[in-house]
């Protein structure tokens, strides 16, 4: 009988195996063999058999390198030591064979041979290997082009959708903000500073393929501010070619009812349109987005721990994005000074602007932002709420005193 | 010590591995359309073309896996390849010959094309047992067993509209599975037993005290050193003391399991973006295949298909029907754990007489 | 895991930090500087050691980064970046794998 039943019922069935991977990279590693053999074990004790924390790293950086070591390094000495390195992935996770063989190359010669591709962040993910193999993988990766990514209290690899290199919808440069923001604040992904962990992704449109509103810290989503762009003709092609009942499926889906249709002709509402992108999505060849171009810019998404989970919220609700994106690093600047000041250990910038009040919040971001270069105004706005407050406990600033 | 060391060069860049057509119509795209479940074309201004083929992946990748999609990729894609956020796998060609070609490749070799349009997407998901310390529960068998299962809504389009599943192992939730429209959530339901042994020298007692949302760690004196007690009570299982602290461990193989939510939302098409919400507050533990949790989320796609309205998402349905409907068509009991009790928990009441008999 | 010194055994974990802390002195910290492959503890490395020790006296936490950062600002007078990167310079990997170490403090619990 196999020594791993349970691993061996995984690798059946016809969605692709976690398995199957696994011992694909155990025909060359002791360490993924060891990995299939301390999975059964969990699976038998329903409960992980890797220990608490690991600080472990590369000369120069504070981060990019997670460490783990097994609670049996006896039994399973392969998986003694199964540290994992965060390489900075593409923007939009795009790869050529000649790069990512690079990286594949060093990773057989150095670690298990398995990865995650990629990691929640965006890192490419290269899982398991030992403290002394850190540094000459780091030199290795360096001397082809690669660097490492961000974790702990630093800003974590910025990540993005595949924007203007394929999409229609894409109304700013996903690819190159990213890159930006990543290659300009190289010192806070590598060494970190921060009260806590600090996350930005970039979605072209706010269908938001890389989920911003919901992973990261900073979300910036694109839109536009003039009409929709309406081809009528190709409009009466759908309606000629019957696939899609456009009453039903576009009109009234629309969530501010601001489409009008005669059954031949189609006009919207812009001034009332929420930029959904729904229309847009279901009349790909009729619809596009409008053409004066930027971000919706959001703050504060995180997961439950510790005050709650959060979706991001707006705090630009529109900004011109254009390189080198000097008004965007400005922006993210005095956000950090404002939080950086004033945030308790592991609060992130979320709680902070809960715990501060987000009106107060604005003002201290729109203070930093007065001595900017690019005349940034942020004050608060209505598009930064659902609806005014419901409740009238009100942080007055000053009352009057009678006088004499 | 004296090499040169080379730091801080950052991401590569991203247009060494753009196909050339997409450089070619770098944001001068036009509409796109699906051909078939997992496969896309994009149109651009000039008439150039880039089709699209998404393959699923496990996440958890060999490099023996990935140089076969790099064979597969320089075979017919002039070696260009992409991943998507949800850990498939994207081969970019102009050649429309080659989408078949590419198809019938991967097949061959065990990875299915799908997860476009009005299909269950690939799992986003957490490490689970494979790597990570915190979990309550594994991720990549659960995944496994659930899309073994649910494999023909990945690859044809049988659904209402797009269902985004996710899972993570613990609360800390790597990646904020929170907001599709079926999360899976490992949780613990046992408050982590302190461990006394130099506690005081492992741990920073004022920063684990300082982890818990509720108050529920107080300063204590144990055998005259310094120490931690927990107030039970008060403990929600959340896991953030084990984060600051190693002496508190809280995974507990009879305790832990999986909790399923549901509703959540990330595009703002039609409704706004949105949480989950509790459906099954607790399933245990049970490998390889975790059956009740795979029956469950089962169920859950069945009352979808037979409910749900074209375009619709999960959430936006059970808002068209009403939560009760919901679960008296899905069978799953209602129970106090599903009314909130934290933080602006009022919010989730119905202050209303709205109510469906 | 662990060394000898001086007759006395230190027991270390697998990342090397000291198990017990309470027994941490200057010589144990010469060692560890060793073994992280830094030769010698210059009156900058003591700046920060000494930093650290006694704020962990004070408050029973390491300090934040950012907290550390703005001491060597102030006492060394340098700006913010100059500051991380002294930091750098004196503790190559970093202030939470090295300095925190050296200086006998608890193992940080940075986020994964």
């Amino acid at each position: 009988m196999s020594d791993t039943p349970m691993m061996d019922e995984l690798e059946k069935g016809p969605w692709p195996s976690f398995v199957r991977e696994i011992r694909r990279a155990g025909k060359q590693s002791a360490t993924a063999r060891d990995l299939i053999n301390i999975l059964e074990l969990s699976y038998k004790d329903k409960k992980t058999h890797w220990k608490h924390g690991g600080v472990v790293g590369v000369r120069g950086y504070g981060a990019g390198v997670i460490g783990r070591y097994v609670d049996d390094p006896v039994q399973f000495p392969g998986v003694a030591h199964f540290h994992t390195v965060r390489v900075n992935q593409t923007s939009g996770f795009v790869y050529n064979t000649k790069g990512l063989g690079e990286i594949m190359d060093i990773w057989d010669k150095r670690g298990s041979g398995m990865t995650n591709m990629h990691g929640s962040t965006g890192d490419l993910v290269l899982l398991g290997t030992t403290s002394e193999q850190l540094d000459p993988i780091f030199t290795d990766i360096s001397q082809k082009g690669w660097d490492l990514g961000g974790s702990g209290s630093d800003l974590r690899t910025p990540s993005c959708c595949l924007g203007p290199a394929r999409c229609e919808y894409a109304c700013i440069d996903t690819l190159a903000i990213t890159r930006e923001c990543t290659n300009y604040y190289q010192d806070e992904l590598h060494r970190p500073a921060f009260p806590y962990k600090f996350k930005i992704k970039v979605a072209g449109c706010s269908n938001d393929c890389v989920a911003s509103i919901a992973r990261s810290d900073l979300s910036i989503i694109g839109t536009w501010k003039d009409d929709i762009r309406i081809d009528q003709d190709e409009i009466a092609n759908y309606v000629k070619g019957g696939g899609i009942d456009i009453m039903k499926e576009v009109v009234m889906m629309c969530p501010t009812q601001c489409i009008d249709f005669d059954g031949t002709k189609m006009e919207i509402d812009n001034s009332n349109c929420v930029h959904c992108m729904h229309c847009i999505n279901k009349l790909t060849k009729a619809l596009r987005v409008g053409t004066d171009q930027g971000a919706t810019i959001l703050l504060g998404a995180k997961a439950p721990i510790v005050e709650g989970a959060m979706l991001a919220s707006v705090i630009v609700p529109f900004m011109k994005l254009e390189e080198p994106f000097e008004n965007l690093k400005e922006l993210i600047e005095a956000l950090w000074e404002v939080w950086d000041e004033d945030g308790k250990n592991k609060e992130r910038i979320g709680e902070f602007m809960e715990r501060m009040g987000k009106g107060e919040f604005v003002e201290a971001v729109g203070e930093q932002l007065a001595d900017g270069e690019c005349g940034i105004e942020m004050t608060s706005q209505i598009d930064m709420i659902n609806h005014p407050r419901e409740n009238p406990y009100i942080f007055y600033d000053e009352y009057l005193e009678e006088e004499g | 010590m004296a090499e040169e060391r080379i730091t801080d060069q950052g991401a590569k860049d991203y247009k060494e591995f753009l196909h050339p057509v997409m450089v070619k119509n770098y944001g001068q795209w036009k509409y796109h359309e699906i051909l078939k479940p997992g496969v896309l074309v994009h149109v651009a201004d000039s008439g150039d073309k880039i089709y699209s083929v998404r393959v699923a992946s496990p996440r958890l990748l060999s490099t023996v896996s990935i140089r076969f999609f790099m064979s597969v990729a320089d075979k017919y894609c002039d070696g260009f390849l992409r991943w998507t956020t949800r850990n498939n796998v994207e081969f970019l060609t102009d050649k429309e010959e080659n989408v078949e070609l590419i198809i019938k490749a991967v097949n061959d070799d065990g990875w299915p094309v799908g997860g476009t349009g009005r299909t269950a997407s690939n799992v986003v998901h957490t490490q689970g047992w494979v790597h990570c310390h915190t979990s309550a529960t594994d991720a990549s068998g659960i995944v496994k067993s659930l899309m073994d299962e649910v494999f023909e809504d990945f690859t044809s389009e049988n659904l209402p509209g797009k269902l985004k599943l996710a899972l993570a192992c613990c609360l800390n939730m790597c990646g904020a599975v929170h907001a599709s429209d079926i999360s899976i959530l490992g949780i613990h339901r046992r408050p982590p037993k302190v461990d006394y042994h130099l506690l005081g020298q492992i741990c920073e007692i004022p920063t684990t005290i300082a982890a818990c949302p509720t108050g529920a760690i107080r300063q204590d004196i144990v055998d005259g050193v310094k120490a931690m007690k927990i107030i039970e009570d008060q403990c929600m299982f959340c896991g953030a003391c084990y984060t600051a602290c190693p002496n508190m461990p809280l995974a507990d193989a009879l305790n832990d399991g999986v909790s399923i939510w549901v509703g959540g939302k990330i595009a703002n098409a039609r409704s706004k973006p949105g949480f989950t919400k509790l459906v099954v507050p607790f399933l245990p533990n049970n490998p390889p295949r975790w059956p009740e949790v795979i029956d469950a989320v089962k169920k859950i796609i069945q009352v979808y298909k037979d409910n749900g309205r074209k375009w619709e998402r999960l959430g936006e349905m059970i808002d068209r029907i009403g939560w009760a409907k919901f679960f008296k068509l899905t069978g799953f009991a209602f129970t106090k754990y599903h009314i909130d009790d934290y933080k602006l928990a009022t919010k989730s009441y119905n202050m209303s007489a709205h109510v469906r008999f | 895991m662990g060394f000898e010194l001086n007759g006395t055994t230190y027991e270390t974990d697998e990342d090397g930090y000291l198990i017990n802390i309470g027994g941490w002195n200057e010589d144990v910290a010469h060692h560890l500087a060793e073994e992280e492959e830094i030769p010698e503890l210059t009156e900058k490395h003591w700046q920060i050691i000494n930093f650290l020790r006694g704020y962990y006296e004070e408050y029973q936490i390491a300090p934040m980064i950012k907290i550390l950062i703005k001491a060597i600002m102030k006492d060394m007078d340098l700006s913010k970046r100059d500051a991380s990167k002294m930091l750098y310079e004196l503790y190559p990997a970093g202030p939470a794998k090295q300095a925190c170490k050296i200086a006998g403090l608890p193992k940080p619990t940075g986020c994964v």
